[in-house]
C-alpha cells in the first residue's frame, strides 16, 4: 500500500510534467484531464501519505495528510479540470500545443506545491508554476496581455529572490528544511525578522496583498478564459498556502509581525472594497473578490502569528479557506463573463482611481518640495540622474575602458616580463 | 612503472597521440579522423572512470618525471583533480561530436582537431598537475594550443581576437611564472599539499607571501577572466562555436579558476589564506566580477558576446566559493566548476546551432526561433534557467551552497551579491527566451540551411540535448552518490575536516 501511495505521490506532479512534451501526449485524448488523474486518485485514498526522496534536492519530499490539507488539492482538481475543458483542442496548431504544454507545466508546479513537505520542494514547484503561469498569461496576447504578464513577471522574479533569501536564512538557522522543523527554528531565531520580511514580501507579491496587488486586476482583465479561471486557484491560492507553510504559525507569539500582517490584510481588504465600488465592471469582479478574500486571510494569519493558541484552535481551517478562495475566484470569473473568448482583451478604463493615485502624489509632492527649497541643487541632480539613466552611454564608457586596458595590455606584458627577468636574476644571484 | 602509476600518463596520451596523428591526416580522411577523435575521447573517459573509482577508494595514482634539478614533472590524481579531469573528458567527448557536425565540409579540419586534442591534453595536464611547475607547463601549453583555435577562421577579426588573447595570456603566464619562481626561492617547494604548505613559514615572510599571492592570482585571473583581466574573453567569441564551448566551459577559463582553487587550497591553505588577509579581497574581486559581467551582458545584442560576458560573471562563482573560506561555500564553488561547464556549453552549442542552421548571430534576429528550432531552444531554455539559478537545475545547487556557505562564514553580503546576480541573469536571459518563444518571426531567417524534416543536423542537436538533460538531472539528483555536488563535498570535507 505504501509503495502504491508513494508512486501516486510521485505521479501527481510527474505525469503533467511528462505530458508537457507534445510527443508524449500526441495520441492521448484529453491529456490535461489525464494529467489530473493521479491527484484525483490520491484524493480518494483516505490515508496519510508521505515519501522521502533522499537523492533529490536537499529537503525534498512529498506527502499529503488525511485532514484539511486535502481541501486545496480537491479545489485544484476541480478548477484545473474545468479550466482544461476550456483549452482549445491542441491538434496541429503549434500555438495551441505550446499553450497546452505551459498549462501542464503550471499544473505540475501547482500540484507539487500542495504535496511538498519541505521548503526547497515547495520553492522548486513554485518557480515552475510561476514561470508556467507567466507563459499562460502571455500566450497569443496583444499589448494589454503582454503588459499584464510583464508586470507579473517582474514581481515573480523579485518574489522568488526574496523567497530564496528566506530559504537560505531558514537553512542556515535550523539546518532543517522540513516545514515543521524550520517553523520551530525560525520562531526562536535572531534572524526571524529578516526571514519573516522575506517570506511576507515574496508571498505578498504572489498573492496580490497590498501594496503588491497591481498585477492581479490587469491579469484578470486580460487573461484568456482558461488562465483566468486559474488565477485564483493557482498563483493566489498557492501563495496563501505558502504563507501557511513558511510562517512560524503556532510555534511562538510574534505580535509585531502579526500586527503587520493584519495591517496588510486590512489595507488589501479596504482597497478591494473601494475598487469594487468605484469600478463595478463585471470583468474586474473576480479581482476585487480575490483581493477581498486574500485580505481576510491575511488578517486571520496575522492573528495566528500573534496568538499561537488561536492558530492551534482554528489553523486547520486554513486549507478550507484557501480552497474557497480558489473556487470562489473561479466562480466569479464565470459569473463575470470571463469565459467569453472575446472578452479577454476588451477595452477597459485603466486610469487610477483617487485612492490609487497616492504614490504618484507623494512623488510629485516630494519633487515639488525639492524644487521649492533647493532650486539650484534640483537642476544639478536632475542632470546627473538623467546622465546615469543612459545605458548606451554607460556601455560606451565601459567599452572604451576595456579597449584602453587592451591597448595597455602590451605595455603591462612588457613590464611583467621585465619584472620576471629581475626576479629570475635575483633568484640566480641568491643561489 | 606500475599500471596504476601509468594511468595519469595514459589519460594524457589518450588525447595527445590521436591529436598528433590527426595533424598529419589529409583533409579527405574524414572517417579516420572521426574515428581517432571519438576513440581517443571514449578511451579517456573510460580511463578517468577507472581513476575516479580508485581515488574514491583511496588509491594513489602518481608519476614523476625529472624536469629540472630539484623539480619534477609530477602527475597525480586526487579528488580535486578528478573533478576537473572528469568534466574536461566528458565535455571533450560531447564537444568532439558537436565539432564533427559543425565543421562538416569546412577547410583545415585536421589542423583544427589536432589542436583541439592538444588543448584537451593540456587541460588534463593542468588538472593532474601535482605541483606548481607542472601546472605552469601545462597552463602555458594550453595557451599555445588554444591560440590556433581562436584564429581558426582566419578573418581579420579572428586574428585581432587571437592577438589580444595571446597578449593577455602571455602576460598572465609571466605573472604566474614570476610568482612560482619567487615562491620556490622562498620555500624550496612547489608541491600541492592538502591544506597548503606555507603556514609554517615565519611571520617576516608574510609580506612576500601576500605579493606572491597577488602575482599567482593575477596570472590565473587572466584565464579565469577576473575583472579587469577579462578583456580577451568577449573578443575571443569570434572563434567557431565548438572553440567557444571549449574556452568557456571545458578548458581555458576553467583552468584559471581551477588554478585559483589549487593556490588557495593546496599552496596557501584556506585557513592560512584567511589569516594572511588575502581571502577577503579575492572574494570582493570575485563579487565585483560577478556583478560587472552581468551588467555588461545585459546590453549585448550579439548572442555569443552576451554569453561571453555571462561567463565572466559565472566563472567567478567558483573563485567566490573558495575565497569565502568555509566548507559549504567551497562545496558550492567546486560544484559550480562542473555546473557552469554544463550550462555554458549547452548555451554555446545552441548559439552555434542557430548560427549554423539559420544564420542567427544577434538576439534581435531570434524572434520566433523557438517555433523553427524547438529542441535547440528547449536546451537553451534549460541552460538559461540554470544560469538564473532556478530550482531544481544545477545553477540553483551552486547558488544554494554558496549562499549557505556565506551565511555560515558570517559573510551575509555575498547573499545579496547572489540575489543581484540572479536578478541580472534573469534580466539578460529572459528577454531572449521571450523573443524566441513568444514573438512572431520577422520573416525569412538570415541564412537558412535545410536539414529535411529535422530542425538541424543530429551531430549538432544531440550534444546540447545531452548537456541540457544533465543540467536538469544533476540538479535534481544533487544528493545522489558520485554527483558533482557529492564529489565536491568529498573534496570540501578533506580540506576542512578537523
Amino acid at each position: 500500500m505504501n509503495t502504491a501511495l508513494g508512486a501516486l505521490l510521485i505521479l501527481t506532479p510527474l505525469l503533467p510534467l511528462l505530458l508537457a512534451f507534445p510527443a508524449l501526449r500526441a495520441r492521448l485524448p484529453w491529456p490535461c484531464h489525464v494529467a489530473l488523474l493521479p491527484a484525483f486518485v490520491l484524493l480518494m485514498v483516505p490515508m496519510d501519505a508521505a515519501l522521502d526522496l533522499p537523492w533529490l534536492l536537499p529537503g525534498s519530499g512529498l506527502g499529503l495528510d488525511a485532514g484539511m490539507d486535502r481541501w486545496p488539492l480537491a479545489m485544484a482538481v476541480l478548477v484545473w479540470g474545468a479550466s482544461a475543458s476550456l483549452l482549445p483542442a491542441a491538434r496541429g496548431r503549434p500555438a495551441d500545443e505550446r499553450f497546452t504544454s505551459c498549462f501542464l507545466l503550471t499544473l505540475a508546479g501547482s500540484l507539487g506545491m500542495m504535496l511538498a513537505t519541505g521548503l526547497v520542494g515547495f520553492f522548486t514547484f513554485s518557480v515552475l508554476m510561476g514561470y508556467g503561469f507567466y507563459a499562460l498569461l502571455l500566450a497569443d496576447g496583444g499589448a494589454r496581455r503582454r503588459r499584464a504578464a510583464g508586470v507579473y513577471l517582474v514581481l515573480l522574479i523579485l518574489a522568488d529572490l526574496a523567497l530564496f533569501e528566506a530559504l537560505l536564512i531558514a537553512a542556515a538557522t535550523s539546518g532543517e528544511l522540513g516545514f515543521a522543523a524550520s517553523r520551530q527554528a525560525m520562531a526562536q531565531s535572531p534572524s526571524s525578522t529578516l526571514y519573516l520580511s522575506m517570506v511576507l514580501a515574496g508571498f505578498a507579491a504572489k498573492a496580490g496583498l497590498w501594496p503588491l496587488y497591481f498585477w492581479l486586476p490587469p491579469a484578470f482583465a486580460s487573461a484568456r478564459p482558461a488562465p483566468a479561471l486559474l488565477l485564483g486557484a493557482a498563483p493566489v491560492a498557492m501563495a496563501l498556502l505558502g504563507l501557511v507553510r513558511w510562517l512560524p504559525l503556532g510555534d511562538a507569539a510574534l505580535p509585531g509581525a502579526g500586527l503587520v500582517v493584519q495591517g496588510l490584510g486590512v489595507l488589501t481588504l479596504s482597497y478591494a472594497v473601494l475598487a469594487g465600488v468605484k469600478r463595478g465592471r463585471p470583468k474586474c469582479l473576480p479581482a476585487w473578490g480575490t483581493l477581498f478574500a486574500t485580505g481576510l486571510f491575511a488578517i486571520a494569519l496575522g492573528t495566528g502569528l500573534g496568538d499561537p493558541a488561536a492558530w492551534h484552535r482554528y489553523g486547520d481551517w486554513a486549507g478550507l479557506f484557501i480552497a474557497a478562495v480558489g473556487l470562489g475566484a473561479a466562480l466569479l470569473v464565470v459569473a463575470g463573463g470571463g469565459l467569453r473568448q472575446d472578452a479577454a482583451e476588451g477595452r477597459a478604463d485603466d486610469s487610477p482611481a483617487w485612492f490609487e493615485r497616492w504614490p504618484a502624489a507623494v512623488v510629485r509632492r516630494a519633487a515639488r518640495l525639492g524644487v521649492d527649497t533647493l532650486p539650484r541643487w534640483r537642476a544639478a541632480w536632475q542632470t546627473w540622474l538623467m546622465r546615469l539613466w543612459r545605458p548606451r552611454a554607460w556601455q560606451r564608457a565601459l567599452d572604451g575602458s576595456e579597449r584602453f586596458l587592451q591597448r595597455w595590455a602590451v605595455a603591462v606584458t612588457l613590464c611583467v616580463l621585465l619584472g620576471m627577468a629581475v626576479v629570475l636574476a635575483g633568484a640566480a644571484s641568491g643561489t | 612503472m606500475s599500471g596504476s602509476a601509468a594511468l595519469p600518463l595514459l589519460v594524457l596520451a589518450s588525447s595527445l597521440l590521436p591529436g598528433l596523428v590527426i595533424f598529419f591526416l589529409p583533409e579527405a580522411r574524414v572517417a579516420t579522423r572521426t574515428m581517432l577523435n571519438l576513440a581517443g575521447a571514449v578511451l579517456k573517459l573510460a580511463l578517468v572512470g577507472v581513476m575516479i573509482w580508485g581515488v574514491f577508494h583511496g588509491a594513489h595514482y602518481e608519476i614523476r618525471l625529472p624536469l629540472l634539478p630539484g623539480l619534477d614533472l609530477l602527475l597525480r590524481a586526487d579528488p580535486l583533480s578528478m573533478l576537473f579531469v572528469t568534466l574536461s573528458s566528458f565535455l571533450w567527448l560531447v564537444t568532439t561530436v558537436y565539432a564533427i557536425g559543425y565543421l562538416e565540409g569546412s577547410p583545415h579540419r585536421s589542423r583544427f582537431f589536432g589542436f583541439f586534442s592538444l588543448c584537451v591534453t593540456a587541460t588534463v595536464g593542468v588538472a593532474l598537475a601535482g605541483n606548481l611547475i607542472t601546472f605552469l607547463v601545462f597552463y602555458e601549453l594550453l595557451t599555445l594550443a588554444t591560440y590556433p583555435l581562436v584564429v581558426h577562421r582566419g578573418t581579420d577579426e579572428a586574428r585581432r581576437a587571437g592577438r589580444t588573447y595571446l597578449i593577455y595570456t602571455i602576460a598572465g603566464g609571466a605573472l604566474l611564472l614570476v610568482g612560482t619562481v619567487w615562491l620556490y626561492t622562498l620555500t624550496g617547494s612547489l608541491a600541492f599539499t592538502a591544506r597548503g604548505f606555507l603556514s609554517g613559514l615565519d611571520e617576516s615572510r608574510h609580506g612576500a607571501l601576500v605579493l606572491i599571492f597577488v602575482l599567482l592570482i593575477g596570472g590565473l585571473g587572466v584565464k579565469a577572466a577576473l575583472v579587469p583581466l577579462h578583456g580577451w574573453l568577449p573578443q575571443a567569441m569570434v572563434a567557431p562555436a565548438p572553440v567557444s564551448a571549449l574556452l568557456h566551459a571545458v578548458a581555458v577559463v576553467k583552468a584559471g579558476a581551477f588554478g585559483i582553487v589549487r593556490v588557495v587550497h593546496d599552496v596557501y591553505g584556506t585557513q592560512f589564506s584567511a589569516s594572511l588577509g588575502v581571502a577577503l579581497p579575492l572574494a570582493v574581486a570575485a563579487a565585483a566580477t560577478i556583478v560587472y559581467g552581468s551588467v555588461r551582458a545585459l546590453f549585448q545584442d550579439d548572442l555569443k558576446r552576451r554569453l561571453a560576458f555571462s561567463t565572466v560573471s559565472q566563472v567567478s562563482y567558483i573563485v567566490l566559493g573558495v575565497a569565502i573560506i568555509g566548507p559549504l561555500a567551497a562545496i558550492g564553488g567546486l560544484a559550480h566548476l562542473v555546473h557552469q561547464g554544463l550550462m555554458k556549453i549547452t548555451l554555446f552549442f545552441c548559439a552555434g546551432n542557430l548560427a549554423e542552421t539559420l544564420g542567427i548571430h544577434k538576439i534581435s534576429e531570434m524572434n520566433g526561433v523557438g517555433r523553427r528550432m524547438p529542441w535547440t531552444m528547449v536546451a537553451f531554455t534549460i541552460g538559461a534557467f540554470g544560469m538564473i539559478g532556478a530550482p531544481p537545475l544545477v545553477g540553483f545547487i551552486s547558488k544554494w551552497y554558496l549562499g549557505l556557505g556565506a551565511l555560515e562564514a558570517g559573510q551575509g553580503w555575498v547573499v545579496w551579491v547572489l540575489a543581484v546576480s540572479s536578478a541580472l541573469n534573469a534580466a539578460y536571459f529572459l528577454p531572449i527566451l521571450y523573443a524566441a518563444w513568444f514573438k512572431a518571426p520577422a520573416g525569412a531567417w538570415p541564412a537558412e540551411r535545410s536539414f529535411g524534416r529535422r530542425e538541424t543536423a543530429w551531430a549538432l542537436l544531440v550534444p546540447p540535448l545531452v548537456t541540457a538533460f544533465l543540467v536538469l538531472a544533476l540538479g535534481l539528483l544533487a544528493l545522489a552518490p558520485f554527483s558533482p555536488l557529492q564529489w565536491a563535498a568529498f573534496i570540501g570535507n578533506l580540506e576542512y575536516a578537523p
